[in-house]
């Protein structure tokens, strides 16, 4: 034998071992440890994070996503717009069809979106308000709308507009549409997205099955999802959640604490994923007049407001409660938001200038102010006493005040508070959601704090018939400027989700607006 | 035995218990600071969704009204709706019940077989080395919180060790003994602390016992007296320690089910309180007011059968 054959033979096995580690390998199955169980998995009725994030997994959209947020074909191959921007008219894809073999008809797409519009049902219907009838004929769906809606491609392309099989969803035992939706779900539903329900134990866990007639291509021309099960266990406690994944018991554990994000980033078994979100934390501030005890409000002086902004060094922030891993808010909306625009954080730490607008406010004498946290919240006791020492210095009282989350979602209703913190995450990819949320008025009194700004509400109603998305951008600009000059919130920062996944797994994706996307994950066989 | 009189009389007592304790639940959820439809909306919903699910929940009736509703449904067995899970409250508490109670009598039977000897072996020779080691030994254990026991035994024995899984549920009565050991353990280790510290005083003030000394003298055999005598009377004080600590196991559950991802009923009432989930709250109040009468009931039961001077009382 010559010395060469074992050369040779070494550097081809090389090779191999390079190639496997890039090419996508199908089958196998990878468990996820949840922070919580999702009690209906159902486009309509789904409410809380757990449900709303596993939608996408079941019921495929219409249109759909793409990775920079941009709007792509989904189950329509493609979309028109009329000029008068009042009917939308999609082509269904050829030979389509549920989990069941059944096919997706242009009948089933009018059931999904009457279903999803109707608001005696689900608490989602507002987003197809500008709706006026759905019809279809063939594989051609035509939206009628009421007036011009820049927002519907998107709602398109979101979870409440799922597809569901009209007849299996019938046949399901009810009488009303909720009991529908709720014997459908439990008996494991018929899916148009890439998985199915294979089974379910309340509360503990729940198995998806890869759905075989999904339709969408994967990177080696056949049909996604690559895995052919998912497992989910139930995890409610963040140190049993991590201790399940270092055990080697499952693939990938979720909300991971950020203080702990640096630990299992040196885990030579882990990866730690932290997936840019639409996630802000901040603190809406009370800006009426009078505070609900009656007495004067100092935070109804805009220069106030931008002083306790300059007073407060979102950097040191940061680094306590987000470990590093969160970035300083520019806008209003995350900068992951579509339309966002924000060039630079918003209000970088600046004692003097505050102390300068606080005297120019006539309350260099210092006042008194009270901050609502969350009981119980490790992270929010770190930033009362973070934000009492940085503003202590100018003259500034901050007491605290601790309530559960019922009872602040209760006081930000009625105004009794000054400044609490708060949380959002987007559901939907358009920013008239949250835009809508903390600015506009009539609303809910821009998150409420009873900010009632005549230009702002203005300029959003009329984005929300803009056609031209020039103009509506234009629209977002002026908005996102006037609110950061306003300040009618404490711009704190953004955070990311962060996901820890073992090393054998790839693909694995949580989106901006927090779903799970399991459809492009794959397991790497040693 | 205890006679079919006794058992009546105790169950009837039970009657009133209940009633007070609908009374109590009905009033301490609404008095609870805030509103159900606030948190169950989370904060995106607009007031008049919040007004739905006030009106959906029956919640814009005047509390009266509220409460005769609630006691008409509640005896024909009609729990309501959970908010937060969206199903029948019978059907969901029914479904995590049996987990609850296999970990409850599993960790009393663990509880019970490590304390039981080693009582025995400290009470023997009362003062001596092994009694002082044993003492001390659950001292620590009854001064640990069992949460923090449970996140011991999990970071040591399941994860780094990997002895045992880290948390969850099994599908079989064996594969429950295996994934439920470190919970039923950790709760063990606090109630051993409790039943150890009192029988093993009345062990040792029974042994001292003059019918004790009076049996040995008559010449009955160390085994006679150790259980006609001895352990007989040395357990009725701890089987009422027992009975009260499983009342305390219970809420016990709360917590040792979240540490350790166990999908009983525990866990469910601190998601049902965190959620202000009205319904779900009351059910599984009214479940553990259940479990904690039956479970007092049978300790009557088996103490009268011990102590027979209780029958008469």
């Amino acid at each position: 034998m010559t010395p060469l054959l074992p050369l040779f033979l070494g550097a081809a096995l090389g090779l191999a071992a390079a190639t496997s580690a890039l090419a996508i390998e199908r089958g196998g199955s990878m468990s996820f440890a949840r922070y919580d169980d999702s009690a209906i998995i159902d486009p309509v009725y789904a409410d809380r994070n757990p449900d709303l994030w596993m939608i996408n997994a079941f019921y495929e959209t219409l249109l759909r996503n793409g990775p920079d947020g941009s709007i792509v074909p989904g189950l329509a191959e493609s979309h028109a717009v009329s000029a008068d921007g009042k009917t939308i008219t999609l082509t269904l894809r050829d030979g389509l069809r549920f989990s069941d073999g059944s096919p997706i008809t242009g009948e089933d797409v009018v059931f999904s979106l009457d279903r999803a519009r109707n608001p005696d049902l689900g608490p989602w219907a507002g987003l197809l308000g500008s709706v006026e009838s759905v019809a279809a004929e063939g594989d051609t769906v035509t939206l009628a709308l009421k007036q011009p809606d820049p927002t519907i491609l998107s709602i398109l392309a979101t979870f409440n507009t799922g597809i569901m099989p009209k007849a299996a969803f019938e046949k399901a035992a009810g009488a009303t549409d909720q009991e529908k939706a709720q014997a459908f779900f439990a008996g494991g539903p018929v899916t148009s997205g890439p998985f199915m329900l294979k089974s379910r134990v309340q509360g503990a866990s729940m198995s998806f099955a890869r759905n075989p007639n999904y339709w969408r291509p994967g990177e080696d021309g056949k049909p996604l999802p690559y895995l052919d099960a998912v497992d989910f266990t139930v995890i409610p406690d963040d140190a049993t959640r991590i201790l399940k994944l270092q055990a080697g018991e499952v693939d990938a554990a979720e909300f991971i604490p950020f203080a702990r994000v640096g630990e299992l980033g040196a885990d030579p078994d882990l990866k730690m994923e932290l997936f840019p979100s639409t996630r802000i934390v901040y603190a809406p501030i009370n800006t009426r007049e009078a505070r609900a005890d009656g007495a004067k409000n100092p935070l109804a002086d805009v220069k106030v407001r931008q002083a306790l902004n300059y007073a407060t060094n979102k950097d040191v922030l940061i680094k306590l409660v987000t470990f590093g891993t969160g970035k300083p808010m520019t806008s209003l909306m995350s900068a992951a938001t579509q339309l966002h625009y924000g060039p630079e954080p918003l209000y970088p730490y600046d004692p003097e200038k505050a102390r300068a607008l606080l005297g120019e406010a006539g309350l260099s004498g210092g006042f008194e102010v009270k901050l609502t946290t969350l009981a119980g919240s490790a992270d929010d006791a770190t930033l009362f006493t973070a934000l009492q020492q940085m503003w202590a210095p100018l003259g500034i009282d901050l007491t605290v005040e601790q309530v559960d989350n019922p009872t602040r979602g209760e006081k930000n209703r009625s105004g009794a508070f000054d400044i609490h913190t708060y949380g959002w995450a987007n559901d939907v990819n358009d920013p008239a959601q949250v835009t809508g949320w903390l600015g506009y008025y009539k609303q809910r009194q821009a998150v409420g704090t009873g900010w009632n700004n005549a230009e702002f509400n203005d300029l959003f109603e009329k984005s929300n018939s803009e056609v031209d998305p020039e103009k509506r951008r234009g629209e977002y600009k002026r908005m996102q400027e006037i609110y950061a000059q306003e300040a009618p919130l404490l711009f704190l920062f953004e955070t990311p989700f962060a996901v820890a996944v073992s090393r054998s797994i790839e693909g694995y994706v949580q989106t901006p607006l927090g779903a799970n996307d399991f459809s492009e994950a794959w397991r790497a066989r040693k | 035995m205890p006679s079919l009189s006794y058992l009546l009389a105790r169950l009837v007592q039970i009657i009133p218990t209940f009633l007070l304790v609908m009374v109590f639940i009905f009033l301490i959820v609404r008095l609870l600071p805030g509103d159900p439809a606030i948190a169950m909306a989370e904060a995106k919903a607009t007031d008049a969704q919040i007004e739905q699910i006030r009106r959906n929940l029956g919640l814009d009736q005047p509390l009266p009204v509220q409460f005769v509703v609630f006691v008409k449904n509640t005896l024909t067995g009609d729990l309501g709706r959970s908010i937060m899970l969206k199903a029948p409250v019978t059907e969901v508490i029914l479904a995590r019940l049996p987990t609850t109670i296999f970990l409850a009598l599993y960790s009393v039977v663990l509880a019970i077989c490590l304390a039981g000897p080693l009582a025995f072996l400290a009470a023997a020779r009362a003062n001596g080395a092994a009694d002082i080691a044993i003492r001390s030994v659950f001292q620590v254990g009854l001064s640990m919180p069992v949460f923090y026991i449970g996140l011991l035994l999990l970071t040591v024995l399941a994860a780094k060790l990997r002895l045992f899984p880290v948390g969850g549920y099994g599908t079989s009565f064996l594969d429950n003994l295996y994934h439920l050991i470190l919970p039923a353990l950790s709760v063990a280790l606090y109630t051993s602390a409790i039943i150890l510290r009192n029988l093993r005083a009345s062990l040792i003030e029974v042994l001292d016992a003059d019918y004790v000394q009076f049996a040995r003298a008559k010449g009955l055999s160390p085994r006679i007296v150790m259980t006609r005598h001895v352990l007989r009377n040395a357990m009725v004080s701890t089987v009422t320690l027992l009975g009260l600590s499983i009342g305390n196991l219970m809420s016990g559950t709360l917590v040792t089910e979240t540490v350790f991802a166990v999908p009983g009923v525990g866990r469910l009432m601190l998601e049902a309180i965190f959620a202000r989930d009205y319904p779900l709250i009351q059910g599984l109040t009214l479940t553990f007011a259940v479990l904690v009468s039956v479970v007092f009931l049978l300790t009557d039961v088996v103490q009268s059968w011990l102590d027979p001077r209780l029958r008469q009382s």
